[in-house]
């Protein structure tokens, strides 16, 4: 167990690993990818309440599902990084910190879509999920800004993962006083109810291949970005000299 | 730094944590009286952002009160973002933070007691002229308590979670943007207490589980805040 461990400390097996599983994984998320988005956006059949635009809520489904798994995943790798001065671990925590930026950003922007739609509205800060996204969106760009401010990337790899455990607890505390917020400050209007009205089986089925092809994607370009960063840090070690003289 | 001072931080062999933490505590204050003027910085931030809203927005009384709470909250967090700023910096630069590292005692108690000392010179005076501030944004009489008890149990939370923020940024040469980024997402749910409480007073609702919320969220800060800290403290101070 524990040797199995430590190889995953080992930059150069997990670029040799990666390298091995990315074309399977690439393979896979097209397929999962070509098929959810296609069944998602041309074959799902107009919700009775919604129309077509519960189209869009199955591609904002899967990515607000993945977005929520960023933060927990920073927080695991930041307390490896602290614990065993895992130099992987750190560099995992920094592909997945951008990417998770982005996916709460394309969260919130298909949220607002659908939102403008069957809302009316853009944006509304009774719905508590808009409210905490948002917010998650803020505390990820504080840990990508922290890291790029932080010149020695020992102290910025130690620094980001204590913001990334501490970020994960206060993104479930905000999530949770939001959500108090809304239903004290202002009652719950009957628009955080209505997306519940979409849950057939033509609904979900869509909807769980995009969720899969969301995560096998999130596998993909966090395995890409860690290879990056592999290649960067590693510049001076005989394998990945190697490796570029090879071409 | 003098030689007293080091005794002060330092301690000599053999003194308890307890003393170890009103030395620190002392100390901090003595130095933060030593620059009165400073002292006077934040509280006359907070004054002034408090009197932009009523500029920016409108003098009417009725949307004033309406909105009293909020402005109240969101300007001591500003201000106590701008005096943590402080908090750990002149500490880092003359070097006497590497001796409190250095110091045989439990950090925890070490950062507790400046974050303490912090919150005394800056949160405190805040809560104290709140009332006045409250009166200018014709807050109505029967929130001024809860305004009040939710501000003196939610400003040392900020202060706790700040210095997170803080030690983590210690290092840095120009740093104020990025300490606002850390601290001021995660004051949310510490805002959204305080201006709940208040508001559900001005509806005439009971305010006692609010206040209770707050009591644990500044329980929980106090015991977990100062033990990240002071792992950041260590993080960026090599």
């Amino acid at each position: 167990m524990w040797q199995w461990f430590h190889k995953w400390g080992s930059p150069k097996w997990f670029y040799d690993l990666s390298g091995r599983w990315l074309p399977w994984l690439i393979a896979g998320m097209a397929v999962f990818l070509t098929v959810g988005v296609v069944w998602a956006l041309l074959y799902v059949p107009p919700d009775y309440q919604q129309g077509y635009t519960s189209r869009i809520l199955v591609v904002h489904v899967a990515v607000a599902g993945t977005s929520l798994a960023f933060f927990p995943i920073m927080a695991i790798a930041g307390t490896v990084t602290l614990v065993w001065k895992m130099k992987m671990a750190d560099m995992v925590a920094k592909a997945v910190a951008s990417l998770g930026a982005w996916f709460s950003a394309i969260t919130l922007a298909t949220g607002s879509i659908w939102g403008s739609v069957m809302w009316g509205t853009w944006w509304e800060w009774t719905d508590s999920r808009l409210t905490s996204m948002l917010f998650q969106f803020f505390l990820l760009i504080s840990v990508i800004s922290l890291r790029s401010a932080l010149n020695d990337s020992e102290t910025a790899a130690r620094a980001c993962a204590l913001l990334s455990i501490v970020g994960c607890i206060n993104v479930v505390v905000i999530k949770y006083s939001v959500e108090w917020w809304n239903t004290l400050h202002q009652p719950a209007s009957a628009l955080s109810a209505s997306s519940g009205s979409v849950n057939g089986i033509e609904f979900w089925l869509p909807t769980l291949i995009m969720v899969i092809a969301m995560y096998l994607f999130v596998a993909v370009s966090v395995m890409m970005g860690t290879r990056n960063e592999i290649l960067q840090r590693e510049g001076r070690s005989k394998w990945v000299q190697d490796l570029v003289k090879e071409g | 730094m003098t030689e007293s001072e080091t005794e002060i931080i330092m301690g000599e062999r053999g003194i308890s944590t307890f003393e170890a933490f009103r030395a620190t505590l002392k100390r901090d204050l003595l130095v933060a009286f030593k620059g009165r003027n400073e002292l006077l910085n934040p509280l006359m931030f907070f004054f002034i952002v408090v009197s932009l809203f009523p500029i920016g927005i409108t003098p009417d009384r009725e949307v004033l009160t309406e909105i009293a709470v909020g402005v109240l909250w969101v300007s001591a967090l500003l201000a106590s973002l701008l005096s943590l700023d402080n908090l750990y910096r002149s500490d880092y630069e003359d070097g006497s933070l590497e001796l409190l590292l250095l110091s045989p005692h439990s950090l925890y108690f070490m950062t507790l007691a400046k974050i303490l000392s912090h919150w005394l010179v800056s949160g405190l005076p805040l809560v104290l002229l709140s009332p006045l501030l409250g009166y200018m944004l014709a807050l109505p009489t029967e929130a001024y308590w809860t305004m009040i008890v939710t501000l003196l149990l939610g400003t040392p939370i900020l202060s706790l979670l700040g210095s997170i923020g803080v030690a983590l940024t210690v290092s840095l040469g120009s740093r104020g943007l990025i300490l606002a980024m850390i601290i001021l997402p995660m004051s949310v749910p510490i805002l959204i207490a305080g201006t709940l409480a208040v508001g559900s007073v001005m509806d005439g609702n009971p305010v006692g589980g609010h206040i209770a919320i707050m009591g644990a969220m500044l329980a929980v800060a106090a015991s977990l805040a100062p033990l990240a800290s002071a792992a950041a403290l260590r993080i960026s101070v090599n």
